[in-house]
């Protein structure tokens, strides 16, 4: 059974004497070299402190495909297969030609310099003021201050207000419909830049997030881009299941192009646009919304339950477009601490997910979605059911596999309910700025 | 059936290569500058080509990566700063043998190249004659120069190598089968292994097929063989990524490729002489070493460097008796450790449940889509495991005891 509370630990690698020293705990180590993320381990006490053999093995194994996902010689950024996992081939006589393997690793690592007056960042924000003011601290320390930063407060009594003011040029706009798509709709509208990022009011940011954002959306052919999200604690047994068996939200640190191929790769059984990120870090070009639309109003938190960031996702690979997963704009989540939290939670994820699916397969007629909801899903709950037998200890993901199964079940009558399918879904574009029915408080 | 077993030196220029009439395919053995790189079996048509743009489009797919990452090990160890030399310790190569003399040469042949460069403190070689029928295995280490012989009467893998720890005077002991060759950087990937973790208790090395001549050693290496990637490793005795660890002691390493710190084996009172006693139950006794060492809080590292290379099974009766004696003898070693050390009831109890349903879910899968040959090997080694479970290790208890009192 995996240990209910670990301690998170960041090693940096590029220095001349790198160490992972013992720990009382269980570790969940982030390896970074300078700004880049590098990869994630876990270690129980006894398999601590790493020796020198054990990290130079890894950290070769960590900066190789740190280099071959971001060299241009050596073919990167790596393009998404199925599974949402980088391809990665490096070619050999580019290896041989090469002597300054580390040094090119230095600059890569270097960081952004580029300006972000012209980025906006929204953060929807539900009855959680708590949360929302440690968020809004982590973005006005960052070390390139946005151009604009807005939260957007979706509860009845205005419970964001009062933190909201407190903090210097933050706008405030108040959007009383449920729902976080009408709620990130609401702040897209009220947003000035041109280049729109958006966070959750449970996380906090790092400080260079707001750069690297700009700096991956500065990239060719690139109109969304996505980002680490890192567990910010792992101290009670729902964190450690969501951050280990459920994948948490991910955990992959080089980066990826989400392209049309991957999308054809995997359409035939439901695109898996959710592999592409997270709602909690995710960035647009605002062109992309006066082409592709907004966000789905019946997706989302306080709708449908979530997936209303991969349906945008699924329209954007299927229009061609592509998406940019960049660890390095990193943040950190913090994820559910009760256990009854988490159950609902994935319930809405399933739900939300499953949702998602019938949208998408009624907007672009992909019967994959299909397949995926009525297939390739129960086939998951047979195999986990099979597995949680196999490997013991299998009450705590059995409990989840029943609240993911009733999920979908709440997914498959949420879709079916009359006349969902003819509601406006998207509002088709974005339309003058402030004539939203939101009301705004610059 | 017969797969050609191709050597490539990726940082040179690759060769194209053509197969035999009776080769229906091919298995590449890569190298980065020497240093193993990574294993890759494919079928072909017999009597095919591989050019050099095909041979160059597999390499980079397969092997690119992990050569980038030797390259980049090479400019880390020169950047960063370097610890205290340490004194190198003294080693013992110890091969147990039992009437196959014709290997053992073979296998000493190979030792003679690697010995010369060794840069352990010193490094004697220990044959340990296990009741072999004639002197032929004798005569074969008399030809051979610095080799000791030992004779151990009592037939049994454990009674020799437990004769070897007694004759054994290195600071390390690393044990051979006799049905190996080793690579010519072995002696180098161990002594690497140790300047990486000098406080390991144990090593274990990448095991290669020697040679893929017939159908039923090219399934044993297709169906995983003993293959422990080319990536080191550290087993310790409990492990964050597999929570049946050390129990499942198999993914440590393999007994024909093994070292120890011999005081702490000695410590631990050697091997049991009631696994891996020829015959009746031949296996278990390397996962019981492995378990005991993971167990007495001493690190094992594995090193790919570290490499021999293993003469598989030549036919299917053989094979499938293979996997007869890994079901039998990991159940004969879960018995013992069940008895022994009571402390992990919940992992060993949680084993033999996975094993069982893993075994009657491969079998279920391999019947549905009629894989008879596959449905032969899960078969055997099921039935190995349910004899093994079956009072197996107090059956061998018996024998060594008898064997014991023969030659006392």
């Amino acid at each position: 059974m995996i240990a209910s509370s670990w301690d998170i630990r960041h090693v940096e690698l590029s220095g001349e004497r790198p160490e992972v020293a013992a720990n009382p705990r269980p570790l969940f180590v982030v390896f970074w070299w300078r700004a880049l993320p590098l990869g994630i381990r876990t270690y129980l006490p006894e398999q601590l402190p790493l020796d020198s053999g054990e990290l130079a093995a890894l950290t070769a194994e960590l900066a190789a495909t740190q280099l071959a996902a971001r060299a241009p010689q050596f073919g990167g950024p790596a393009r998404a297969t199925i599974d949402g996992r980088p391809l990665i081939a490096v070619p050999l006589g580019a290896i041989a030609e090469d002597r300054g393997l580390l040094n090119q690793l230095d600059r890569l690592a270097d960081d952004s310099a580029i300006s972000v007056t012209e980025l906006s960042v929204i953060v929807c924000t539900r009855d959680r003021p708590d949360a929302l003011e440690r968020c809004l601290a982590s973005l006005v320390a960052q070390e390139n201050p946005p151009g604009q930063i807005i939260v957007v407060d979706n509860s009845k009594g205005r419970t964001a207000e009062a933190v909201t003011a407190q903090v210097a040029g933050v706008e405030y706009v108040h959007e009383p419909r449920p729902g976080l798509s009408v709620a990130r709709n609401a702040g897209i509208r009220a947003s000035r830049g041109a280049l729109i990022a958006f966070t959750d009011d449970d996380v906090e940011v790092a400080s260079s997030w707001t750069a690297e954002i700009a700096r991956a959306l500065s990239s060719a052919g690139v109109e969304a881009v996505t980002g680490l999200v890192l567990p910010a604690r792992l101290a009670t047994p729902a964190q450690c299941f969501f951050q280990f068996r459920m994948g948490g939200l991910g955990s992959e640190c080089v980066p990826i192009i989400f392209d049309g191929r991957f999308f054809a790769e995997t359409c035939p059984m439901g695109a898996q646009v959710w592999r592409i990120g997270a709602g909690a870090n995710m960035a647009f070009r605002r062109s992309l919304f006066d082409r592709i639309g907004l966000f789905d109003e019946r997706l989302g938190a306080g709708a449908s339950g979530c997936s209303e960031d991969s349906e945008l996702w699924y329209r954007l690979l299927a229009g061609g477009g592509a998406c940019l997963y960049e660890p390095r704009a990193c943040v950190t989540h913090h994820h559910r601490e009760e256990w009854d939290a988490l159950r609902r939670q994935v319930r809405a994820y399933m739900k939300g997910h499953v949702s998602a699916l019938f949208v998408q397969a009624a907007r672009f007629r992909h019967y994959g979605n299909i397949r995926r909801a009525f297939r390739q899903l129960p086939g998951y709950f047979v195999r986990t059911a099979f597995r949680a037998v196999r490997d013991g200890g299998g009450i705590p993901r059995l409990q989840i596999l029943w609240d993911e199964f009733v999920g979908w079940l709440c997914g498959l009558h949420y879709a079916i309910r009359p006349r969902w399918h003819d509601r406006s879904g998207s509002p088709s574009r974005i339309g003058p700025v402030g004539a939203s029915t939101s009301e705004s408080r610059p | 059936m017969a797969y050609r077993i191709v050597e490539v030196e990726l940082s040179e220029t690759l060769a194209p290569f053509t197969l035999g009439p009776h080769q229906d395919g091919f298995a590449l053995l890569a190298r980065w500058k020497g240093r193993l790189a990574g294993f890759y079996m494919a079928g072909a048509t017999p009597g095919s080509s591989i050019s050099t743009e095909e041979l160059a489009a597999l390499c980079v797919k397969r092997f690119g990566r992990r050569a980038l990452a030797l390259e980049v090990e090479t400019a880390l160890l020169e950047r960063w700063s370097r610890g205290r030399e340490m004194t190198p310790p003294s080693l013992t190569i110890a091969i147990c043998t039992k009437d196959r003399a014709q290997r053992l040469a073979r296998l000493l042949d190979s030792l003679k190249l690697v010995k010369e460069t060794s840069r352990f403190l010193s490094t004697e070689i220990l044959v340990v004659d296990n009741a072999s029928v004639d002197s032929a295995t004798r005569d074969a280490v008399a030809g051979f120069e610095g080799a000791q012989y030992v004779f151990e009467p009592r037939a049994g893998l454990d009674f020799a190598r437990n004769a070897a720890l007694r004759h054994a005077t290195g600071d390390l002991l690393a044990f051979l089968d006799d049905d190996v060759v080793v690579d010519q950087h072995w002696l180098d990937g161990l002594f690497a292994a140790w300047a990486g973790c000098p406080d390991a208790g144990g090593f274990t090395g990448l095991v290669l097929p020697y040679r893929l001549d017939t159908a039923a050693q090219i399934q044993f290496e297709l169906r995983g063989g003993f293959g422990r990637g080319f990536e080191p490793k550290r087993f310790h005795a409990t492990s964050a990524d597999n929570p049946l660890h050390p129990v499942g002691a198999g993914i440590v390493g393999a007994g024909c490729n093994m070292a120890f710190d011999r005081s702490l084996l000695v410590s631990l009172g050697g091997f049991d002489e009631a696994l891996d006693t020829g015959a009746p139950l031949p296996g278990g006794g390397d996962l019981d070493i492995f378990y005991r060492v993971l167990r007495s809080g001493r690190t094992i590292a594995y090193e790919p460097r570290y490499a021999v290379y293993h003469e598989h099974r030549e036919t299917m009766p053989q094979l499938r008796r293979q996997y007869w004696s890994w079901g039998l003898g990991f159940m004969a070693f879960l018995t013992k450790s069940r008895r022994d050390d009571p402390a992990l009831k919940n992992k060993q109890d949680a084993i033999l449940r996975w094993w069982l349903l893993d075994k009657f879910g491969d079998l279920a899968a391999a019947g549905c889509r009629f894989r008879l040959q596959e449905l032969g090997f899960l078969m055997a080694e099921l039935w190995g495991g349910l004899v093994g479970m079956a009072g197996e290790y107090d059956r061998s208890l018996k024998r060594v005891q008898k064997i014991r009192g023969r030659t006392s």
